[in-house]
């Protein structure tokens, strides 16, 4: 038979007291902070995982705040593109009626002169601005106009009129990040959307024999396209044929010279890259001026924009020239609306894609919280039965500790 | 023949002996409620009776009994337990101090919570989207900058909680080596003094105890063992060396060792030689203070110094919105302040070693590509240099995860440009310092000609720290390096002044062809925000969601390891102790039904001496003479 010591009982009423008592004390503490994990050491591989979960949410948080705000850009964005076309609707009906001969010489003039006021129209949507004053398109040049305005006067118009629109803006879009590695446009290039025609650039310098003689590289709207010493023409070509670069390089038969075209309708932006000379070599471009201002003078570029066609439908007008209203002016207005009508539809792709985006971060955070919430949170139910079951176990150790630990033999003892 | 006055002789005896029984019932009584009191017991024993064998023997029947006497007070004790106790005691000790300095390392995190340097630093690439979706506001910048600001408040934080513990652990060592040296001393003494009540004759009980008291506690501080095999020599071990030896105690000594920044060494005082405890608390703190904290702290320096040199080097690249660029985002204090890393480690006055973090070479390579080259390329290692071994079919991917889990300290990546990154981890020992690379060697091309890291391949074109302009060895022009930080990262690391006053040199984008970038060029921030979800190598880490959530595991399984383990040597501890109670306590019913026996006997021995005096009293005034 064990012998029981008068502080054996004691102490261990102590010893157990107090691991009820910590007990008690945690579970209060997780009912308070309605968390299981309140020191890591709880349940460490939940907090591991949940400092994941967690971090995971502001970041899905961020791309849906993202997406959201590009996507109420791009509505903006697209209310000044219908606007623009159905402007280019406009332009288009008095083209048709311009090429009727059953117009007067004045009728036309009455016509141009509806177009000029039509094109100031479409150069204030050129240089449109989102409500924090940023352009919209001008690239990731978004804080002065993209497109300057020259003036001239032209005898018919009766004073000064716009004679050329050239775009100052970037060619680079800037991109916002909506999901991990999922970016999306932010800014449209004016010289892409605004455009009209395929963009063609003849050098007039013959290439046969050319050589380039270090390594070097060239840029083709911003992409870089590297080129090694030894390379020849033909080398060269199929370099840039392979590039990411949306353009069409070739010989040109007649003069054995560099002819670049574009194959998407926009403006080429042509430069050599740093120390580099090969485009100029070439005679493609000069070294004076920056693109797209720089194309070499003995080069044969043709391909405008919007505003070009605009422009040259205006004069056309002005001069009373059916035949040309009726043809190339026409003609270069159907481009335009057809780039401009594409530009639309790839932003409603951009629209829908994004949707998808958003739907599936919208889908994926109350399934990160489920997660992180089985995780680390409490199951309340549990708790409070645990509390309940604890809080009777403890009355009923006092109660008897109260008992048991009272009477002693001096209690009997005369 | 038997003596007159025998009778009252024997009665006195008799109550002499309940008396000092008496006592002994008072003493156990008034010591009932002390912490490893002993109770006592009065050995009673028949005195010795007449008559002896002899010639003198009287012929009458014998032998007849002459009462009691006390032969001994004893303690009732149980060795071998105790000597069980003692051993336990450290293994507790161990897990105490653990438990206690676990826990308050788990608080420094904060996890899971939303005020943690994680959530802060969430809240900091948080902040560089924002900027690349508005790269022309400086409303966005000055979000980047208070994001930034409070990230660092919160590493510093982080950084000087734990500094503390890591000081606190550091008092505690010290505070620690002079429980031991006085616990000694007061052994030693409680020794002498046994020693002397021993040759007496007598038992010193309760200085026994006091004793036992002390082994205990002193056990708790550093694993011991007792041994009694001597009686006249109490010996105390630790780790095969004599503690205490009778009388003779060898005291401890926390020098302080300027390798390990200043943390003390425990040494023995007379010979000056490394005391390494295995258990206790002793064992514990210098545990938790050179091994656990130590790893903490350059975890988060780790993951402060490679945070931000990747932002660094991509905001020195990228234009401000006034224009400015090349700017570092953070600063750090102090560097090694020599554009070539040169150092001077030994203090001699001479460059004799070059500190560099970050080697990245200067040809942009292509994950895929296999390299078509072969050879072994040595890195520095825990011990000596690690070598890896590459050959032509491998491709660019699969060397650089080789090299991040060979165990090497040294660890690749490509950065966004696709150019080999090479960069420091902590060192494990400390006599090397942290995040410096401290070679490199390749026996083929890989990293010479093709990755553009060295300049020649093999023994003579190894980079090597231990000289100074050790980056003459690297590949001339092309090469990009950043030199070591002195002291903790996370410590002394700050927003560049030049960045916090003028928040327009908040760098957006990245620019093209030397040209500033355009105000609505974002590129730059987003390359930023996107070091957060890259595998971007933080030491041994892939990326900042690894460090920070494998960081949080691991001190969270510590702590839990303690926990359940300082639990079950508690309850080991009760139960032994329960069994030592059980021996050893007083039970007051039990001294009280003694106290009952022994003033029973008391009153039967003064009543059988008024009975003899009665006898006398017949002969001596009856009788009548």
């Amino acid at each position: 038979m064990e012998r029981i010591s008068s502080n054996m009982s004691i102490n261990d009423m102590q010893y157990q007291l107090n691991k009820r008592n910590q007990n008690l004390y945690d579970l209060n503490n997780q009912m308070s902070t309605q968390s299981r994990v309140n020191n890591l050491r709880d349940d460490p591989l939940a907090a591991g995982h949940s400092t994941r979960y967690l971090s995971r949410i502001t970041h899905l948080e961020r791309y849906a705040k993202n997406a959201e705000r590009i996507k109420s850009e791009h509505r903006v964005a697209e209310g000044y593109m219908k606007s623009a076309n159905s402007i280019l609707h406009r332009v288009r009906e008095l083209a048709v009626q311009g090429a009727n001969d059953t117009y007067t010489k004045s009728d036309k003039q009455a016509m141009g002169q509806e177009i000029n006021q039509l094109l100031n129209e479409l150069i204030e949507i050129g240089n449109a601005r989102n409500a924090d004053g940023t352009t919209m398109f001008g690239g990731d040049k978004t804080s002065t106009n993209p497109y300057r305005v020259l003036r001239g006067t032209i005898p018919e118009a009766g004073g000064q009129v716009v004679t050329n629109v050239e775009y100052r803006g970037s060619i680079k879009p800037s991109v916002v990040e909506i999901g991990q590695g999922n970016y999306m446009k932010k800014h449209f290039p004016g010289n892409e959307v605004l455009w009209a025609e395929q963009q063609q650039v003849f050098s007039g310098v013959n290439a046969q024999n050319y050589v380039v003689d270090t390594d070097t590289s060239i840029q083709i709207d911003g992409e870089e396209i590297g080129l090694n010493a030894g390379d020849n023409i033909h080398n060269i070509i199929a370099k840039i044929n392979d590039s990411k670069a949306q353009v069409k390089a070739s010989l040109d038969p007649v003069n054995n010279s560099l002819a670049l075209t574009t194959t998407s309708p926009h403006q080429l932006y042509l430069q050599d890259a740093g120390e580099g000379t090969v485009l100029q070599d070439l005679g493609v471009i000069t070294d004076i001026g920056k693109p797209p201002f720089n194309i070499a003078s003995d080069a044969n570029s043709s391909g405008g924009s919007l505003f070009d066609m605009v422009i040259h439908l205006r004069d056309r007008l002005y001069a009373g020239d059916t035949i040309d209203i009726g043809g190339s002016a026409l003609k270069g207005i159907d481009l335009a609306q057809d780039k401009l009508l594409s530009s639309m539809s790839e932003l409603g792709a951009q629209d829908e894609r994004m949707q998808v985006a958003l739907r599936r971060i919208e889908h994926e955070i109350p399934e990160l919280q489920e997660q992180n919430s089985k995780e680390v949170d409490l199951d309340f139910t549990k708790a409070i039965t645990d509390l309940k079951e604890l809080e009777q176990a403890h009355k009923a150790a006092l109660g008897a500790a109260g008992r048991i630990m009272q009477p002693t033999l001096l209690d009997f003892l005369r | 023949m038997n003596s007159t006055f025998a009778g009252i002789e024997m009665g006195k005896r008799s109550l002499v002996t309940h008396t000092t029984a008496m006592t002994t019932v008072g003493h156990n009584l008034g010591n009932a409620a002390k912490d490893g009191y002993s109770r006592q017991r009065v050995e009673m024993k028949a005195f010795d009776p007449i008559y002896m064998p002899g010639l003198n023997r009287e012929e009458t029947a014998g032998q007849l009994g002459q009462g009691v006497t006390a032969d001994k007070i004893e303690r009732i004790h149980d060795k071998i337990l105790e000597g069980r106790i003692v051993k336990q005691a450290n293994g507790e000790g161990y897990w105490k101090t653990r438990d206690k300095y676990v826990l308050m390392m788990e608080q420094v995190y904060n996890e899971p919570g939303d005020i943690s340097v994680r959530a802060q630093m969430d809240q900091f690439w948080d902040s560089w989207q924002e900027l690349s979706m508005y790269p022309e506001q400086t409303s966005a910048r000055h979000s980047v900058l208070e994001r930034g600001k409070s990230l660092i408040e919160g590493i510093h934080r982080r950084y000087e909680g734990l500094s503390e513990i890591r000081e606190m652990l550091e008092q505690e060592v010290q505070g620690t080596v002079q429980r031991i040296n006085s616990t000694l001393a007061e052994v030693s003494e409680i020794n002498e003094q046994i020693v002397k009540i021993e040759a007496m004759g007598d038992n010193p009980n309760d200085l026994l105890d006091q004793r036992d008291r002390l082994v205990n506690r002193l056990s708790s501080l550093v694993d011991i063992s007792v041994s009694g095999r001597d009686p006249d020599e109490f010996t105390i071990h630790s780790g095969g060396m004599h503690l205490l030896q009778g009388r003779v105690a060898n005291y401890l000594s926390a020098e302080p060792n300027t390798q390990n920044e200043g943390y003390s060494d425990v040494v023995w005082r007379e010979s000056g030689e490394e005391f390494l405890p295995r258990g206790g608390e002793l064992a514990g703190y210098l545990e938790l203070r050179d091994d656990d904290v130590r790893e903490e702290i350059q975890g988060l320096d780790m993951m402060t110094i490679n945070f931000t040199d990747m932002v660094n080097s991509i905001h020195r690249d990228a234009y401000g919105k006034n224009g400015k660029t090349g700017q570092d985002f953070f600063t750090e204090w102090p560097f090694v302040n020599n554009v070539s890393g040169n150092y001077d480690r030994s203090g001699d006055g001479e460059f004799d070693s070059t500190y560099l973090f970050r080697i990245t070479g200067s040809n942009s390579l292509d994950p895929q590509q296999q390299i078509g080259l072969e050879g072994t390329i040595s890195l520095s290692g825990p011990q000596g240099n690690v070598e890896i071994d590459y050959n032509s079919t491998d491709t660019v991917e699969e060397l650089v995860s080789r090299i991040n889990t060979s165990g090497s300290e040294v660890v690749a990546r490509l950065d966004r440009n696709g150019r080999l990154d090479l960069k420091a981890s902590p060192a494990a020992e400390v006599e090397n310092p942290d995040f410096v690379i401290r070679h490199i060697e390749d026996s083929g091309q890989f990293l010479a000609g093709y990755s553009g890291v060295l300049t020649e391949t093999g023994d003579a074109g190894a980079y090597d720290w231990e000289q100074a302009d050790a980056v003459t060895a690297l590949r001339g022009e092309g090469v990009d390096y950043s030199v070591a930080p002195l002291s903790h990262p996370a410590g002394w690391t700050e927003l560049n002044p030049a960045i916090a006053n003028d928040p327009d040199s908040i760098a957006a984008g990245f620019g093209k062809n030397g040209e500033v970038a355009d105000s609505g060029s974002g590129d730059a921030a987003l390359a930023i925000a996107q070091l957060r979800n890259g595998d971007v190598m933080v030491g041994k880490y892939r990326g900042f969601n690894d460090y920070f959530s494998q960081a949080v595991t691991k001190v969270g399984l510590k702590g839990e390891a303690a926990d359940r383990a300082y639990e079950t040597e508690q309850e080991i501890m009760q139960e032994l102790k329960g069994m030592k109670d059980s021996i050893s306590g007083v039970n007051i019913d039990e001294e009280l039904s003694q106290m009952i026996k022994f003033q029973h006997g008391y009153a039967a021995a003064s009543k059988y001496i008024s009975q003899v005096n009665q006898m006398l009293d017949t002969i001596i005034n009856r009788m009548g003479v």
